[in-house]
Parts: structure tokens; C-alpha cells; sequence
């Protein structure tokens, strides 16, 4: 475990957002030749919020970020983070964000001290203040076991964790992560999303692009779903599941020589039966799950599983674009 | 398909798409292979500027003159009298002077022993050497050839007598390479190593760190520059203490002339270095690049041997590179005992090539970080 406690997830549905707007984005566009990478996009980041952009390679995910870290100029429209114009004032809001790209960008023959020793240097921090930056960065990230081993040396769950530790080395209000855990094993995954929420708690505002719809649901308080390069719907993701992922559903596999009688007991719910399996939609899956598996039950009809599916932002990205994310990254 | 084949396949298509293989596969060796028979596969010898005071001013003089002209060997250049001579011999405009002395044909043709006289730059040993031993050989044969012609009795040959310490001490190869040694960290300490450091950032993404940071991109290049420069001087240093040492050369440590000499030296290296690594289409292609400029340009600035030992093509390409004139400088401070006063020259053609090799860099730089 890197982190010593685990923290609150995402912001319940009735939980207000903060008022304080970090990352504003108004009209922005950006073409590479003729295509267009990104068109017309608007956001808010809030205070304290991890805000997800989620969407498949080639939505301009990375172009939107990349812009935002003063790495790519653009043709139209306003950013303004943490009150500031970034096309008037590009070098300071550099000072402001930590950016961890989705390569690990340490030096291979310098131990993490000494990357991050250089990462500090970027930000002409003096060295008493990296030092006490130095102990609370390791704690958070956990990344004291092997300050001293060289970056070719890491295992790659710990070569992201050496590496976001170089990000906000200079202890930036603002943390810009760029697909953090593409290429992760699940379990390292989670524990990267434990680190993830560390900066929440430490009161950094996370914008991270994600193609891992469960990693955006799982992490996010919010979410902007994207699309060649459009903003296609912006939520908290319990909502945007409300709002476009259809009805839950409760999905029933009873064995092979029951299928018709059981079929038969469900008709007054209202059902599809497809690969073997009945589907229930409702409105309150958790209310009817017990109903219905009575109904089988006193009937004799034995489950082989019963279970509730609620709407993902699978369902969400389909029924916004017409076709699936995973497919798409 | 067989997998064996399939690798196979597959690694001969990527040989050949990967061009830097290519070129240190194939192409350097031919270059390496070229080079060397141009400098060593020469079937002329090489040739040298000197100078001859013709104080005799007779028919035989002239003969000598002109017979000497004949070898191909030297181009000759004819002085008015000896002072004007000795100071083209110690600005290195001729590597030696051969005064023939008024009497020359009347000790000729009285069979009495004549003479000539020879001063050579000893600061190039083999140079000395070949230009001492040629002119020997020359004025043996010429006395043949008057016999012949005249049909009389000359008893005595010509005979060479040099004057000393006309120009620095004689000295040997050791005391000649040192400088020249002094100078190849200037190319691969400069040049190669600050390509180098460049193209990592690239080679390895880790530039979008930097550029994602509030550093002013020319900081980090001057940050390199000043790596460079130090490690550069490190390297000489541990060159010169090693050849102190271990060869016991007799040379002139004169810090205050031989400090601005390397560091502008080295900052036409590390300026090269700039160069190549924003002109390079890929990381490894500058590398490449930059290591194989390093290693051809070794042999044409007069680090290991003098640039007269080439044929006059490759020695134009050595006027162009400042190392060579930074070799020239530091061989001139130490086998010549020449001070920082007599260095003006160099000193304001490596600034020159340095400020405007460096500002090119510069340019390119922020354009290509800019592309990046």
C-alpha cells in the first residue's frame, strides 16, 4: 500500500461543486493542417475537483491538455487558469501547473532524488524549500523506498509514481495528468488512483484525460466526454449515466431446460432474451431484484446468476456518439 | 511464414530504413577507407612554402633557385634580404629559409668549399625533418649536376649549414602531439558530447518536461553550454596533467594565452555541437552526425600531424575549422613561447566563428523547440 488511508471517492450526487473556477476554456480551437483537433471547446475546472476528460485516442484529449501546459499554441478561443490569460501569461501559469505526461520522463542514469533534484531546479526552487518539498512529496507518493535507486532501476508502477512526484515537485495548486495508468496492470491501476486521490486531499484540482471509462467513473468528480475534438457532454458521472445511459437492468441466467418456464413468470416484467440471458429494465433494479428472484424460487426455477447492471459511461459515450469507446481506443 | 525467416525479413527491412545503421555500417567505413588513402596513399610528397635569400645574385644562384622550384616539392618565395625572411619564418608563412650566401659561385668555381645556410621551424618535428633532409639530398645532386656540366673538380660538396634557434628549440613529436591532444577534447568533449546532450532531451521526451516548466528555453541551452564548456576543460585539464607526466615535454605553460584559446576553442565546439542538433532530422542522425564529423575533422586541423602532410584539397577544408586555427594557436603558445600580444589573430577569428556559429545555433534552436 503507498498511501497510508484511502479518501472519499467522488463527489456524492448531491455534493455542490466549489464555487472557484481554476481552469476556464472558452471557444477553444486548434487545427493541425486541415484537421481540426480541437473545435469550439468549453470548460470549467473547479477548485478541488479531479475532472476527467474522457474519450477515445485521437479525440484531443492530449491536444486540449498539452495546450493548457503551454506546450502547443492554439488558433481561437479564451483559457484563463487561476485568473490568468494563458496567451498573455503562458510562463507564469507554467509555474502553476504540474504536468505528468503519459511517458515516464525521468532520466535513466539519475536516482529519483536527484530527477527530482532537477525537476526543482526548473522551478529555481531554493534548496531548503526542495528539502521540505522533498519529505512531503515522498510521503504522499510513497516514493521514499527507493529515492536512491537510479530511474532504469524502478519497476514501472514506481518509475509513474518517481515520475508525478517530478510533476508537482514545485507543489503546483493545479495537477495535469495525461492517461496516468495507460499500460497498467489493474492492481497497479488502483494503487495509482489511491496517489491520484492523495493530491485531492492535498488540495490540488487533478485534470487528467483518461480513455478507461472505468478509471474516469471510478476517479473522477467530473467528466467531460469527448469527441473529434468536441465537447459532447460534461457531468458528474452518476449523472451523465442518469441522464444518457439508458435504464438499469437486471439480467438473469437460469439453466438451459428452465429458460421457457421461467420466461413464462417473468412475462408481466417485461423482458429481452439474448445469448441466454434475460433482461429486465427498470427504474429500481434494487427493489425488484428480490421480487423476481421469489417469483423463480417458489416456481422451483434454479439461477445461475441474477445481477443488477447499471449504466456506464460505455453506455453514456454510445448513446452520445453512436459508437463504443473501447472499440475506438 | 518461417519464424526464423520472418526475423529475418524483418530485420533486414529495418536495417535498411534505419538510416544511421546505414551510414556506420556502409558509408563510414568508405569514408574511413577514402581518408586515409587521400593522407597517407598521396604519390607526391607534400609540399612547403619556403623562402630563399639569394645574396649571391649569379648565374649558379639562379640555377639553384630555379632547380629547386623544379622539384615540386617547395613553392618558393624570394626575399630581398635575410631579416624580411627570418620574420615570414617565424609567422609561420614559410617553414624554412635558405639563405645562399654572397660567394656562392666564386667558391664554386675555385673549388673551394661552398655553403649554404638553413633555418627551419622546428615546431614541426617531421615537417623539419623532411624539409632538412630534402634540401640535403637536393644540394648533394645539385653539385653533382655542376660537375657534370662544367666538367671540372668540385672536392667538396655543398654543404648545409643550419643556424640555430632560428624559430622555438628542436624538438620531438611528443612536444608536437601535446597541443594537438589539447585540442581533441575541443571536438568530442564540445561538440560531440553537447549534441549529445541535446538529443537526449529529444530521444528521450524528456524536453516536454522542460518545456512544460517555466524555464526560458535559452536557459537550458546556456545550462548546457556551461556543462559542456566544464566538461571540456576537465578533459584538457586531465590531457595536459597526464602529459606533463607521462612525456615530460619541453613546452611553454603560459595559462593566459593557452585559457582564451580553449575556451573559444571550445565554444566553436560546443557551437558546432548546437548546430548539428537542430539540423539532425532525428535524435540518432544528429548523434551520428555529430560523432562522425568529430572523428573526420580530427585529421584535418592539425591536431595529430601538420596540415602540410595533406594534399592542398583536405587542407582547405582544415582552414575552415576552427579547431585548426585554435591547434595552430596552442602549438604557437607552446613550442613557439608566443604570448597572449601575439595571438590576436586567432583569437579574433575563433571569437568570430564562435559568435556567429553560436547565434545560428541559437536561432535554430528556438525554432526547433518550438517544432518539438
Amino acid at each position: 500500500m503507498i498511501v497510508e488511508k484511502s479518501f472519499e471517492t467522488n463527489l456524492r450526487a448531491d455534493e455542490p461543486l466549489a464555487d472557484e473556477v481554476i481552469i476556464e476554456i472558452n471557444g477553444l480551437v486548434k487545427h493541425y493542417g486541415e484537421v481540426k483537433a480541437l473545435d469550439k471547446v468549453s470548460l470549467n475546472v473547479r477548485k478541488g475537483e479531479i475532472f476527467g476528460l474522457l474519450g477515445p485516442n485521437g479525440a484531443g484529449k492530449t491536444t486540449l491538455i498539452e495546450i493548457l501546459c503551454g506546450l502547443r499554441s492554439f488558433d481561437k478561443g479564451e483559457v484563463t487558469i487561476l485568473g490568468l490569460d494563458l496567451a498573455k501569461n503562458s510562463q507564469k501559469i507554467r509555474s502553476l501547473i504540474g504536468f505528468c505526461p503519459q511517458e515516464t520522463l525521468l532520466y535513466d542514469l539519475l536516482n529519483v532524488y536527484e530527477n527530482l533534484s532537477f525537476a526543482a531546479s526548473l522551478y529555481s526552487m531554493p534548496s531548503k524549500k526542495f528539502k521540505e518539498r522533498l519529505e512531503v512529496t515522498s510521503k504522499v507518493l510513497g516514493i521514499e523506498e527507493f529515492i536512491k535507486k537510479k530511474a532504469k532501476e524502478l519497476s514501472g508502477g514506481m518509475k509513474r509514481r518517481a515520475n508525478l512526484a517530478a510533476s508537482i515537485i514545485h507543489d503546483p495548486p493545479i495537477v495535469i495528468l495525461d492517461e496516468p495508468t495507460t499500460g497498467f496492470d489493474p492492481n497497479v491501476k488502483r494503487e495509482f488512483w489511491e496517489t491520484i486521490r492523495t493530491l485531492k486531499h492535498n488540495e490540488k484540482t487533478v485534470l487528467l484525460s483518461t480513455h478507461d471509462m472505468y478509471e474516469a467513473d471510478a476517479l473522477c468528480d467530473r467528466v467531460a466526454i469527448m469527441d473529434k475534438g468536441q465537447i459532447v457532454a460534461i457531468d458528474k458521472p452518476h449523472v451523465l449515466k442518469e441522464k444518457f445511459g439508458g435504464k438499469s437492468s437486471i439480467c438473469i441466467r437460469v439453466k438451459e431446460d428452465q429458460t421457457e418456464k421461467a420466461l413464462k413468470l417473468l412475462k408481466p416484467y417485461g423482458y429481452t432474451f439474448r445469448e441466454e440471458e434475460i433482461q429486465i429494465f427498470t427504474e429500481n433494479p434494487w427493489k425488484l431484484m428480490p421480487e423476481i428472484s421469489n417469483t423463480l424460487l417458489g416456481n422451483n426455477v434454479l439461477t445461475e446468476k441474477i445481477e443488477v447492471l447499471e449504466p456506464t459511461l460505455e453506455d453514456v459515450f454510445i448513446r452520445l456518439t453512436g459508437r463504443r469507446l473501447l472499440e475506438e481506443s | 511464414m518461417n519464424p526464423v525467416i520472418g526475423v529475418a525479413v524483418k530485420d533486414i527491412k529495418m536495417f535498411f530504413r534505419e538510416k544511421g545503421t546505414i551510414f556506420w555500417t556502409i558509408a563510414f567505413p568508405v569514408l574511413v577507407m577514402l581518408l586515409f588513402s587521400a593522407i597517407f596513399g598521396r604519390e607526391t610528397p607534400f609540399t612547403a612554402n619556403i623562402g630563399i635569400v639569394d645574396a649571391d645574385g649569379t648565374d649558379i644562384s639562379a640555377m639553384a633557385i630555379s632547380s629547386l622550384n623544379g622539384t615540386g616539392v617547395f613553392n618558393i618565395r624570394l626575399f630581398e634580404n635575410k631579416s624580411e625572411a627570418l620574420n615570414a619564418l617565424n609567422a609561420t608563412e614559410v617553414r624554412a629559409v635558405i639563405t645562399i650566401p654572397d660567394g656562392f659561385m666564386e667558391n664554386l668555381t675555385r673549388q673551394v668549399p661552398a655553403q649554404v645556410l638553413l633555418a627551419v621551424d622546428e615546431t614541426n618535428p617531421d615537417v623539419a625533418r623532411l624539409i632538412r633532409d630534402i634540401i640535403k639530398t637536393f644540394f648533394t645532386e645539385f653539385c653533382k649536376g655542376i660537375y657534370e656540366w662544367s666538367n671540372a673538380t668540385f672536392p667538396e660538396p655543398i654543404s648545409i649549414v643550419e643556424e640555430q634557434k632560428i624559430v622555438g628549440e628542436r624538438i620531438g613529436y611528443k612536444e608536437y602531439i601535446l597541443p594537438g591532444m589539447m585540442c581533441y577534447p575541443l571536438l568530442f568533449s564540445s561538440m560531440v558530447a553537447s549534441t549529445g546532450a541535446i538529443v537526449y532531451e529529444r530521444e528521450k521526451g524528456t524536453l516536454k518536461r522542460i518545456r512544460a516548466s517555466p524555464i526560458h528555453p535559452l536557459k537550458v541551452l546556456f545550462g548546457k553550454t556551461l556543462a559542456a564548456l566544464l566538461q571540456t576543460a576537465i578533459t584538457i585539464l586531465i590531457i595536459a596533467v597526464l602529459g606533463a607526466f607521462v612525456l615530460n615535454p619541453k613546452v611553454n605553460w603560459d595559462i593566459t594565452a593557452l585559457t582564451p584559446i580553449l575556451f573559444l576553442g571550445s565554444m566553436n565546439g560546443i557551437a558546432l555541437g548546437l548546430l548539428i542538433s537542430c539540423i539532425g532530422r532525428s535524435p540518432q542522425e544528429a548523434s551520428g552526425a555529430s560523432t562522425t564529423i568529430g572523428i573526420v575533422l580530427q585529421w584535418f586541423t592539425g591536431m595529430y600531424f601538420p596540415l602540410e602532410y595533406l594534399p592542398e584539397y583536405l587542407q582547405q577544408i582544415g582552414r575552415i575549422v576552427p579547431m585548426t586555427y585554435a591547434a595552430q594557436a596552442l602549438r604557437d603558445v607552446m613550442l613557439r613561447n608566443i604570448t597572449l600580444k601575439g595571438l590576436i589573430q586567432p583569437i579574433i577569428t575563433l571569437t568570430a566563428s564562435a559568435i556567429v556559429l553560436y547565434a545560428v545555433g541559437i536561432i535554430l534552436y528556438r525554432k526547433w523547440v518550438e517544432k518539438e
